[in-house]
């Protein structure tokens, strides 16, 4: 048993037994190897099953939105990016700071359980990497709010966040148009892309109301496309860039270019920001706070 | 025995695609599925894979079905022209697995004195071309769902060679017909069908629906969905989810009613008029999934609403898994 497993299951059983938290959000192991699954223990028992190991890829902070009219104190594992993803809940108002209880962890970079599954299953002949993608160019491994952690600091990949948008932005606009729409014609609207994600944990959200109902069932280009513009409209300046909504889509579409478009634009018209690094209150998102200097030229 | 020689395959689809609207494993790029088959160079047969990531109930029941259009004037409004989807189409290459599922759906669209029509017009002239399965995946457990996988009940079943070469035989008359067609590619060969690998994942759902019957309230529901985030990956990719949706589009004075793809995993599906959900919670949207999958399909008709295909066990972005489901729910302790 790893180290961090083994102080996971430590720091789990105390915060219980003494009471500090009702609940602890953590990972289990699945009944394959590659899978360490989102748990949530209530007890010594459940605490012993808790792992931490190199497929704690999902962001638990996302879970957190189950709890948002409760009361209870909660423990929660956090690798760098769940800590940011943490940071904007607590912003957002989704759970307030004190019924926390953060167990950081140092985190080397992440292995994908659903690469992993898609290639044993033999669904896909792709070989899983030995880094998620998502982790290749991650620039907090380390959590940025914490009450206890585990591991040793680690060092931030290459920055290449903007990459990727840079080679979109060289096509031309009929080559742009052409590569959205075959991307987006793949989308079968299953939510796993809003549901994954730290920043939508709206009570209601845009794509679930009816009266009326703003975007159209049908999966089409259009409205899917519409689905996918208004989402990433609507996490701009929030999104942690953990890069879990591109992990989760069955459908391999390129989400995380639009999200950086985005940080790319806010960074231009307010200035270099990132979502989720300090509570402080000058680190509000631009899209969330009013300052007489905004940029207005519209008006 | 007939052999469809690997090299042949695409030419086969091309002739049968002359007279029927073909479906066929393919892959393109991050995504595989049942598609219609176009001899497109971007999309490649995947026969080589264990499955494809949709299940081929799109063929059946496309995501999205336009089912008439409209025209509205004042108070009144006249429809103007009833989708017809009539007209034959040939599914090659479907495993045991999804072929059960497909019965499943018959069972839901046909049976019981309601016959949905938009289904059974793509139904009832489908020809199929089912593809026995000699090597499970380690994710498979068909078996325990009670599905055949070597001999999927088909007008044609094929059998894998290797090298993607086809052992072919025609089982029905609607077999026979295709068979003539690829006289020319079909050639005759002396084969050995492949031995068959055993498969490793085991669930006995014995008794399960019937106690099942006793556990709505039972709090393991709470444990069991809490690390469901309630999107809709398990119910789309799954080859039995039927639930679907009416919809309208309209624009100014004309419009279209269609029909799409609906999950019990969203909060939109039970949403009342009134504004009440009976099922607001995650806990409540994830019990009534696994209990149309194990009993409610079951009572009504006699049959499973899972078959074992592996799908949502292996895509579920938070690892949700029907066997633990399943084994969890057996171990639960309930007053009789």
């Amino acid at each position: 048993m790893s180290d961090n497993t083994t102080k996971a299951r430590e720091i789990a059983k105390k915060l219980l037994q003494d009471g500090t938290v009702a609940m602890v959000l953590g990972w289990e192991k699945g009944d394959q190897p590659y899978v360490s699954a989102p748990a949530v223990v209530r007890d010594d028992a459940g605490a012993d099953r808790l792992v931490v190991d190199e497929f704690c890829i999902h962001d638990l902070a996302a879970l957190l939105t189950d709890y948002r009219d409760s009361s209870d104190k909660i423990a929660i594992f956090a690798k760098g990016c769940d800590a940011r993803a943490i940071v904007r809940m607590i912003q957002d108002r989704v759970i307030t700071r004190d019924r926390l209880y953060i167990i950081g962890i140092n985190c080397p970079g992440m292995k994908d359980p659903n690469e992993y599954a898609r290639a044993e299953s033999g669904l896909s002949k792709a070989k899983p990497a030995d880094k998620a993608a998502k982790c290749q160019s991650c620039q907090y491994p380390n959590p940025v709010i914490y009450d206890e952690i585990l591991g040793e600091a680690q060092q931030p990949g290459a920055d290449q966040r903007f990459a990727e948008v840079e080679k979109i932005e060289s096509m031309s606009a009929d080559e742009r148009y052409d590569f959205f729409i075959k991307e987006f014609s793949k989308c079968i609207r299953c939510y796993a892309c809003r549901n994954a994600c730290a920043a939508c944990n709206c009570r209601t959200c845009i794509f679930d109301e009816t009266k009326p109902q703003w975007v159209g069932r049908s999966t089409d280009p259009v409205n899917n496309l519409l689905y996918q513009i208004v989402r990433t409209m609507h996490v701009a300046g929030r999104c942690i860039e953990c890069g879990e909504c591109e992990r989760v889509c069955p459908a391999g579409i390129p989400l995380m270019l639009l999200n950086r478009k985005l940080i790319q634009d806010v960074d231009r018209l307010f200035g270099p920001y990132q979502a989720g690094l300090s509570l402080d209150d000058d680190a509000i998102p631009p899209l969330s706070r009013y300052r007489v200097d905004d940029p207005d030229e519209f008006m | 025995m007939k052999v469809l020689p690997s090299d042949k395959i695409r030419e086969a689809l091309n002739i049968l695609a002359g007279e029927a609207e073909v479906y066929a494993p393919l892959v393109n790029g991050d995504v595989s599925g049942y598609f219609k088959w176009a001899d497109n160079p971007a999309e490649e047969l995947a026969l080589d894979v264990l499955n494809t990531y949709m299940s081929p109930k799109n063929i059946v029941m496309p995501q999205t079905e336009n089912m008439y259009d409209f025209e509205a004037r004042g108070k009144e409004a006249q429809v103007i022209r009833v989708t017809n989807a009539e007209g034959p189409r040939v599914i090659f290459g479907i495993k045991g697995c999804d072929l059960q599922a497909l019965h499943a759906l018959d069972l839901a669209f046909l049976t019981k004195g309601f016959e949905d029509e938009f289904y059974k017009t793509r139904r009832k002239d489908l020809a199929i071309i089912a593809r026995a399965c000699y090597q499970p995946g380690p994710a498979c457990f068909c078996e325990s769902m009670g599905v055949d996988r070597l001999n999927p009940q088909a007008d044609v079943v094929i059998h894998d060679l290797g090298q993607q070469d086809f052992a072919w035989e025609a089982k029905t008359p609607k077999g026979e017909e295709i068979t003539s067609k690829l006289q020319g590619i079909l050639v005759e060969k002396d084969v050995k069908l492949p031995q068959a690998a055993e498969q490793q994942r085991k669930v006995d759902i014995t008794g399960l629906s019937e106690k099942l019957a006793g556990m709505f309230e039972n709090p393991v529901w709470d444990e069991l969905s809490s690390r469901c985030m309630n999107c809709g990956v398990c119910t789309y990719v799954c080859p039995t989810c039927y639930c679907f949706d009416i919809q309208v589009s309209n624009r100014g004075e004309a419009g279209n009613r269609f029909r799409c793809w609906d999950s019990c995993m969203y909060r939109e599906y039970t949403q009342m008029a009134g504004g009440h959900n009976p099922r607001d919670y995650k806990k409540e949207r994830f019990r009534n999934r696994f209990l149309h999958k194990l009993q409610f399909f079951n009572e009504r008709y006699g049959a499973n609403l899972c078959i074992g295909c592996g799908r949502c066990v292996i895509l579920c972005p938070n690892e949700v898994n029907i066997l633990e489901v399943i084994n969890k729910l057996k171990e639960v302790q309930v007053d009789a």
